[in-house]
C-alpha cells in the first residue's frame, strides 16, 4: 500500500512538490508501521503497536488524495484527515495503550466524529475542480453549495479547540508526576506537541482567511514533524521500560529491607509514584478486601477517581492495588510490581486476613457480651414484673387468709381461690421464662421433641419435614432450636405466611437448618437484634446464617453448623 | 372515720391484693394509680390521708414523687414507700425523703402501715 501510494503521489498531476511529499509520506507511513509492528511484537504496551500501525496506514490513505483516479481520490479525500484522530488516540493513550480518563475518551470520540462524519459531510458539498483544475472530479458531489463553507468552518473550529485541548492534556501529563514519568513523556510531548501546534497554527491561519488552504510549505513542516513521531514514541517507550525496571528494582530493594505493617504499601506507593495508593488484601473467607489493619476496602467498583488493579500470585487472587488512573507507567507496571511483591504480598495478606478475623471476633465477642447483659437485664425485669409481683400479692392474700380463717371461713376460701389463681399465673410465667433461657425438653428429650413443641405453639401452621434422630452436642441442639424459634416468631409477626416448613438435616459433617415460609418476604437481616444475636450464636460454632427474603416470595432462614 | 388511702403501683395484681387487705382492715382506698406523674393531681383531687407509693415506677421514681408532693402548697398526705426490692440500704434515703417510712411488699400488712403513720 505504501508503494502504491508512493507511485500515485509521484504521478499525481495536481501535486506540486511530488518528490518531497512522496518521500515524507513514505517516511511517515513506514516509520509508524515499522515501529508499530515492533512494539506490537513486544506485547507490553497494550494497543500502542496496533495504533501506530493504524497511523501509518492512514498516512498512506492521506497520500492517495494525489491520485488521478476519481474513485481513489474520493475515498482518500474522505479518509485523509482520519490520521489526526488516530494520532490523538495514540498520543492520549501513551504509554499504556489505553485511554485511562473520561476526558481522554471524550476527546478521542470528538476527534473521530470530526474526521469521519463531519469530513464526509463537507466532501458531499465540495466541487474538487473549483480552484484545482487538474484535480479529478468529485463522484460523491451532491451540489456545490453554502453547506460546504458552513460545515468546513465548523470542522475547523472543532479541530482547533480539540488540538488545543490535546496539547494541554499532554503538557499537564508531562509536568505532573515523578521525574521518571517526565522523562518518559518528554519526547512525545516535544514532537507530538510541535506537530499539533503546527497543525493548529495552520488551521488558525486558514480560519482567519489569510490562506484558502493550508499551504504546501506548512504541510511539509507538519508532516516532517509527524514523520519524527514514531521515533519519539520509540524513545518514550524504551525510557518507560527502563523506568519500569528502575521502579521494580527499587521496589525489590525496599522489600528486602523488611519493615512493619504498611511497609509494603509504602514501598509500592514509592515505586509507582502514587502516594495515595491503597493496598487491599483479598480475604477469601469473607469475599471482601481489607487493608493491612483488617478494615474493609472498596475495590470493585473503585472509589471515585481511582482504578483497581487485581494482583494474582500463581493464579490465585491475593490483593488489589487501588491507584490513580493517571499512573503514567500504566497498569502493566502496577501488575508487574504486584507480581514482584507477590510473596511478601501473600504473607501480608495472611496477616491482614488474620487481623480481619480478629477484628470480627472482637466485634462478635463484644456483641455476645452485650447480648448476655441485655438478656440478664430482660430476665431480671421479667422476673420482677411478672412472677415476683404475683408472689408478693399472693403473700398479702395468704396473710389475710390466716387472719380470717377462724371468724370468716367462707371469705377465706374465696381469698384462697384468688391466691391459687395468682399461683397458677406465676407458675406459667416462670415456665415460659425458663423455656426462653433453655428449653428443658431439649435437654431431656432432644431436638425432635423440642421442635415439635415449638411447631405446636406456633400461630402459623408448621410442617416439620425432617429432624435428626441422633442426639447432637448440646450447643448445636440449642443453636438449632433458637434458629427455628426465632424464624417461627418472625414468621408469625411479620410474614403473613400460610405455612412454614422446617427441615433439619445432618449432612457431611454439617447440620443444615432451613425454615421457609410462603409469606410476603422483604425481611432485612440487619434490622432487629434477634437475627444478629442468632448470627453470633451460630458464628460462635463456626457456622453461618443466611437470610433470603425477596419481596413477595417468602422468607428462608438457613443455618449451616459444623457437627462432626 | 376510716383513713383514706391512694395506692400508686404499676403492677395490677399487687394493687388488687393491697386494696383487699387495706379494705379488710378498715381503710378506705380512694384511688389507684399506675404512674408517678399523675400523683400530685390525684392527691389534690382525692385528698387521701395516706399514699402507698411504689419506689420503682415506670416514669419517675417514688422519691421524686415525694419531693413534688412535699413541695406543693396544700395539705400533704403521709407517704409510705413500698417495694419488692430489698431496701435496707435505703433507710437513710427514705428517712431524708420526708416519707413516713418503708414496707417491703412481702411484709405488707395493715399493722405495718399503722405503725408508720400517726
Amino acid at each position: 500500500m505504501g508503494v502504491a501510494a508512493f507511485v500515485v503521489m509521484l504521478n499525481g498531476e495536481h501535486n506540486v512538490h511530488r518528490g518531497a511529499f512522496a518521500g515524507l509520506f513514505l517516511a511517515t507511513g513506514w516509520g509508524f508501521v515499522g515501529v508499530g509492528l515492533w512494539v506490537w511484537k513486544q506485547r507490553s504496551a497494550g494497543n500502542m503497536g496496533p495504533l501506530m500501525v493504524a497511523v501509518g496506514l492512514s498516512a498512506f490513505v492521506k497520500g492517495l488524495v494525489f491520485s488521478n483516479d476519481s474513485v481513489v481520490f474520493a475515498i482518500a479525500s474522505v479518509g485523509e484527515v482520519l490520521i489526526y484522530a488516530v494520532l490523538i488516540q495514540l498520543l492520549l493513550s501513551f504509554p499504556s495503550g489505553r485511554l485511562e480518563t473520561r476526558l481522554d475518551r471524550l476527546l478521542v470520540t470528538i476527534a473521530y466524529v470530526n474526521t469521519t462524519v463531519v469530513q464526509l459531510g463537507v466532501f458531499l458539498f465540495t466541487d474538487s475542480k473549483a480552484g484545482c483544475a487538474s484535480c479529478p472530479s468529485n463522484p460523491l458531489l451532491i451540489e456545490h453549495s453554502q453547506a460546504e463553507a458552513v460545515l468546513s468552518a465548523a470542522q475547523l473550529d472543532i479541530s482547533i479547540a480539540l488540538l488545543g485541548a490535546v496539547v494541554a492534556v499532554l503538557y499537564r501529563r508531562w509536568r505532573s508526576g515523578t521525574p521518571g514519568r517526565a522523562r518518559v513523556f518528554a519526547p512525545i510531548v516535544a514532537v507530538g506537541g510541535l506537530a499539533f501546534l503546527l497543525l493548529m497554527a495552520a488551521l488558525i491561519v486558514e480560519q482567519a482567511g489569510l490562506s484558502s488552504d493550508i499551504s504546501d510549505a506548512q504541510t511539509l513542516a507538519l508532516f516532517a514533524s509527524i514523520a519524527c513521531l514514531p521515533f519519539a514514541f520509540l524513545v518514550g517507550l524504551l525510557r518507560s521500560r527502563f523506568s519500569e525496571a528502575d521502579a521494580i528494582s527499587a521496589l525489590l530493594a525496599q522489600l528486602g529491607e523488611g519493615g512493619g505493617r504498611g511497609a509494603l504499601r509504602d514501598a509500592l506507593a514509592d515505586a509507582l509514584g502514587d502516594p495515595t495508593l491503597q493496598l487491599a488484601y483479598w480475604v477469601p473467607g469473607q469475599d471482601a478486601y481489607v487493608d493491612a489493619d483488617g478494615q474493609a476496602v472498596r475495590v470493585d467498583p473503585a472509589p471515585a477517581g481511582k482504578v483497581s488493579t487485581i494482583v494474582e500470585h500463581e493464579g490465585e487472587r491475593i490483593a488489589a492495588i487501588v491507584h490513580s488512573p493517571g499512573l503514567a507507567e500504566g497498569r502493566e507496571l502496577v501488575q508487574t510490581a504486584g507480581a514482584a511483591a507477590g510473596l511478601t504480598l501473600r504473607n501480608e495478606r495472611l496477616d491482614a486476613e488474620l487481623r480481619a478475623k480478629v477484628a470480627e471476633l472482637q466485634a462478635s465477642r463484644l456483641r455476645i457480651v452485650q447480648a448476655g447483659y441485655e438478656q440478664r437485664r430482660r430476665l431480671e425485669r421479667d422476673l420482677h414484673d411478672g412472677a415476683q409481683q404475683r408472689l408478693m400479692a399472693l403473700g398479702i392474700d395468704l396473710r389475710m387468709v390466716r387472719e380470717r380463717i377462724e371468724h370468716d371461713p367462707l371469705g377465706a376460701a374465696e381469698l384462697l381461690d384468688e391466691s391459687l389463681h395468682e399461683l397458677n399465673e406465676a407458675t406459667a410465667e416462670l415456665r415460659e421464662l425458663a423455656r426462653g433461657i433453655h428449653p428443658s425438653v431439649l435437654t431431656n428429650r432432644g431436638l425432635h421433641a423440642a421442635l415439635k413443641g415449638l411447631a405446636s405453639r406456633s400461630p402459623v401452621p408448621v410442617e416439620l419435614l425432617q429432624t435428626p434422630t441422633d442426639r447432637l452436642p448440646p450447643s448445636v441442639e440449642s443453636a438449632v432450636y433458637f434458629v427455628v424459634a426465632e424464624a417461627l416468631t418472625n414468621a408469625a409477626r411479620y410474614s403473613r405466611a400460610q405455612t412454614v416448613t422446617v427441615g433439619v438435616v445432618r449432612d457431611n459433617g454439617h447440620i443444615d437448618v432451613e425454615v421457609s415460609d410462603d409469606g410476603v418476604g422483604g425481611a432485612d437481616a440487619d434490622q432487629g437484634s434477634g437475627l444478629r444475636g442468632l448470627q453470633d450464636r451460630v458464628a460462635a460454632l463456626d457456622g453461618r446464617l443466611d437470610l433470603t427474603s425477596p419481596q413477595g416470595l417468602g422468607t428462608t432462614l438457613r443455618a449451616m453448623i459444623p457437627c462432626a | 372515720m376510716r383513713e383514706t388511702v391512694l395506692i400508686v403501683d404499676d403492677h395490677p395484681s399487687f394493687r388488687a391484693s393491697a386494696r383487699r387487705m387495706l379494705e379488710a382492715n378498715g381503710y378506705a382506698v380512694v384511688g389507684e394509680l399506675d404512674n408517678g406523674d399523675g400523683v400530685v393531681a390525684a392527691v389534690e383531687k382525692l385528698n387521701p390521708e395516706v399514699v402507698l407509693l411504689d419506689v420503682h415506677l415506670p416514669d419517675i421514681d417514688g422519691f421524686e414523687v415525694t419531693r413534688r408532693l412535699l413541695d406543693g402548697n396544700g395539705a400533704t398526705p403521709q407517704i409510705v414507700f413500698v417495694s419488692s426490692h430489698d431496701f435496707t440500704d435505703l433507710d437513710e434515703a427514705v428517712g431524708a425523703s420526708g416519707a413516713r417510712g418503708f414496707v417491703a411488699k412481702s411484709e405488707l400488712s395493715a399493722e405495718a402501715i399503722s405503725l408508720l403513720i400517726r
